[in-house]
């Protein structure tokens, strides 16, 4: 009867209870549509990077992380292979020659980093062949180049102009080889496409030196989630001749950005909290005070002070259910259809580029916080009353049943 | 057989800083099954007594017994316990909890007893049968009358078959009819349960039929 009780008491000043469970519903929705699109920028931002150059691990001659030269290739690249090619967590993996060098053509030059690839390999672990959009993709033309399309306006050429490409070789001297543009690449990081240029891995090795020797194993696993017990694994049977990076050590400034995000999340609920806590203080006061009569003859007949206390609070809690339920719906039924089409943001492309996000955001809804909101709301709901509670048994009887 | 003694009560209100005397020394004694009407001219301090005598206020001094025990010196949680086994209360205003319909209003201090829903919606049925009113059972009180509210409230106030029942001018809002037809049932209940009846009034009705007439005067008592 209590609960029958509590929940009439909601119903007997619907617009009041409307009000309150409506700014109920905005928060739980601010918080789902908030949380998606944060967590959706974040996966975006996190996925370009592993789809782009980083992908889930790397293998390199220990060392070569913190020294980029060209003498640091794989010692015995055909070792890590064969190791790779019998871990079952490795979906697909390309092998890259590293170099730091200027690309120059007729009119312009600009500093890059050239990857040389095998391009059937690079196809299977980056989105650079998906991401041409002039010309065509690397193939087996020796001179062949692809470049990015910020750094194809900055040089002035386009597919089939000839370009220019110098780095260090091995001797510590200049090596130089021309190029002719096959394809342009335009992927969701403008830094990236100004930065980033492939050619086939056989013509660097020639330029640089190296003989058939790779500097870099970029690495796709089959579940990036186990990625620590895959890197402990892999670092074992490589020994110390060799550095194993997992996506997580190569972008630690994204991942600070993700747990930050995460912890922000926290902090813009408990800010939404309590901008509904002072929500509910207000109309449970009202209520309240409404009520001090009913609550003195309540006393009267003998309703013991603290199940008085609890009845207020569980009309509070059964408003914040009701509202989480009803903000919920709301917010998975705007969120769950934009997950599948994205929200165009191509207004802000520009500074979503040079984050390395799309201009297209995919929310992504994290279970977790949702149900932090789901179970933060009702719990505030109740907080938002203890204090009306409070006046309303702090009454004596007699006052109460003759307040008018 | 005594249930209730109040020896030398005071109630003394503070109204804007200034001390109002609303009762000044009230001794009374109250046996088992008795009728009584507490009259007296506004502000001659029945409420107050009532107040006192229902363990809903304190006095100011003196003390107030109910069945041997002092009243005066219980916490309110024990209070709360004795008004619920004890007494029932019936207001001027009828004070029917307004969400709740007839039976449920009845049904309500039973809940706060912890008898099971199906016995005490039955025991709740037959007392309404019994007063007249079963067929309000599903109406709440905004679709009733102010008479069958009060008789509403006479049910809910004798439903745990309390040992006193407090009722503070209970015909005030009523037509003389209406009225003449609540005292009637009070009446009964008095000589067929042997509840014990306190009435606050200053209604000729009411005062007619009081077995035992106390008057105030300016919170002190003129006539027994």
């Amino acid at each position: 009867m209590l609960f029958k009780l509590a929940w009439r008491n909601i119903w007997r000043n619907k617009r009041r209870s409307l009000i309150v469970l409506i700014s109920v519903m905005v928060g739980l929705i601010a918080i789902v549509f908030e949380d998606g699109l944060s967590n959706g920028m974040m996966r975006q931002m996190l996925f370009n990077q592993i789809s782009l150059d980083i992908s889930h691990v790397q293998i390199h001659k220990a060392g070569f992380n913190n020294n980029k030269i060209v003498k640091n290739y794989i010692p015995d690249y055909k070792h890590v292979e064969s190791i790779l090619n019998s871990t079952p967590d490795v979906e697909a993996y390309s092998k890259r020659v590293f170099a730091a060098g200027i690309l120059s053509s007729a009119s312009n030059s600009s500093g890059v980093i050239l990857y040389g690839i095998i391009p059937a390999e690079e196809a299977r672990v980056s989105v650079i062949k998906s991401s041409i959009v002039e010309g065509n993709y690397l193939g087996s033309d020796k001179r062949g180049i692809i470049i990015g399309k910020k750094l194809a306006e900055k040089l002035g050429v386009g597919v089939g102009d000839k370009i220019v490409a110098m780095a260090n070789t091995l001797k510590g001297d200049i090596g130089s080889d021309a190029f002719r543009i096959v394809g342009i690449f335009q992927t969701s990081s403008s830094e990236f496409d100004k930065m980033a240029v492939y050619v086939n891995a056989g013509t660097e090795q020639e330029m640089l030196g190296i003989g058939d020797n790779y500097h870099e194993f970029a690495i796709i696993t089959k579940d990036y989630n186990n990625i620590t017990s895959i890197k402990k694994n892999l670092e074992a049977k490589l020994g110390s001749k060799y550095e194993v990076f997992t996506y997580r050590d190569m972008l630690p400034m994204l991942i600070y950005q993700m747990d930050l995000y995460k912890e922000s999340m926290m902090i813009l609920n408990i800010i939404i909290g309590l901008a509904l806590i002072f929500g509910i203080v207000n109309t449970m006061l009202m209520s309240v005070f409404e009520r001090l009569r009913e609550f003195g003859v309540l006393m009267a007949i003998g309703m013991k002070n603290s199940r008085l206390y609890l009845m207020i609070l569980f009309e509070a809690f059964i408003l914040g259910v009701i509202g989480t339920i009803a903000g919920l719906i709301c917010g998975l039924l705007l969120d769950i259809p934009l997950a599948h089409s994205g929200i165009n943001l191509s207004i802000f492309s520009a500074s979503l580029e040079s984050f390395g996000v799309g201009a297209v955001i995919y929310p992504v809804l994290s279970l977790g916080n949702i149900f932090n909101a789901v179970l933060l709301i009702p719990f505030v709901a109740v907080i938002g009353a203890l204090y009306p509670a409070y006046k309303a048994i702090k009454l004596e009887p007699v006052y109460a049943i003759n307040y008018v | 057989m005594e249930i209730l003694k109040a020896e030398n009560l005071v109630k003394v209100y503070q109204d804007n800083g200034v001390p109002v005397n609303a009762l000044r020394g009230i001794n009374l004694s109250v046996s088992k099954g008795e009728y009584i009407v507490i009259a007296g001219p506004s502000g001659s301090g029945k409420t107050t007594l009532l107040n006192l005598l229902g363990a809903l206020d304190k006095p100011t001094e003196g003390k107030i017994y109910f069945e041997g025990e002092d009243i005066t010196l219980k916490e309110k949680k024990e209070l709360s316990k004795m008004r619920l086994h004890k007494l029932g209360f019936i207001f001027q205003a009828y004070n029917l909890i307004p969400v709740l319909t007839a039976i449920e209003n009845i049904e309500f201090s039973m809940m706060l007893l912890g008898i099971p829903d199906n016995v005490r919606k039955e025991k709740a049925l037959a007392l309404m049968d019994e007063l007249g009113i079963k067929e309000l059972a599903d109406k709440r009180p905004n679709e009733m009358s102010g008479g069958q509210q009060q008789r509403v409230a006479v049910a809910r106030a004798i439903v745990n078959n309390p040992t006193l029942v407090l009722a503070d001018e209970p015909t005030a809002n009523l037509d003389s009819v209406t009225a003449g037809h609540l005292l009637d049932l009070m009446e009964q209940m008095n000589t067929e349960k042997n509840i014990t009846f306190i009435f606050s009034s200053h209604d000729k009705n009411v005062i007619d039929r009081a077995k035992r007439l106390i008057i105030l005067k300016d919170g002190t008592i003129e006539k027994k």
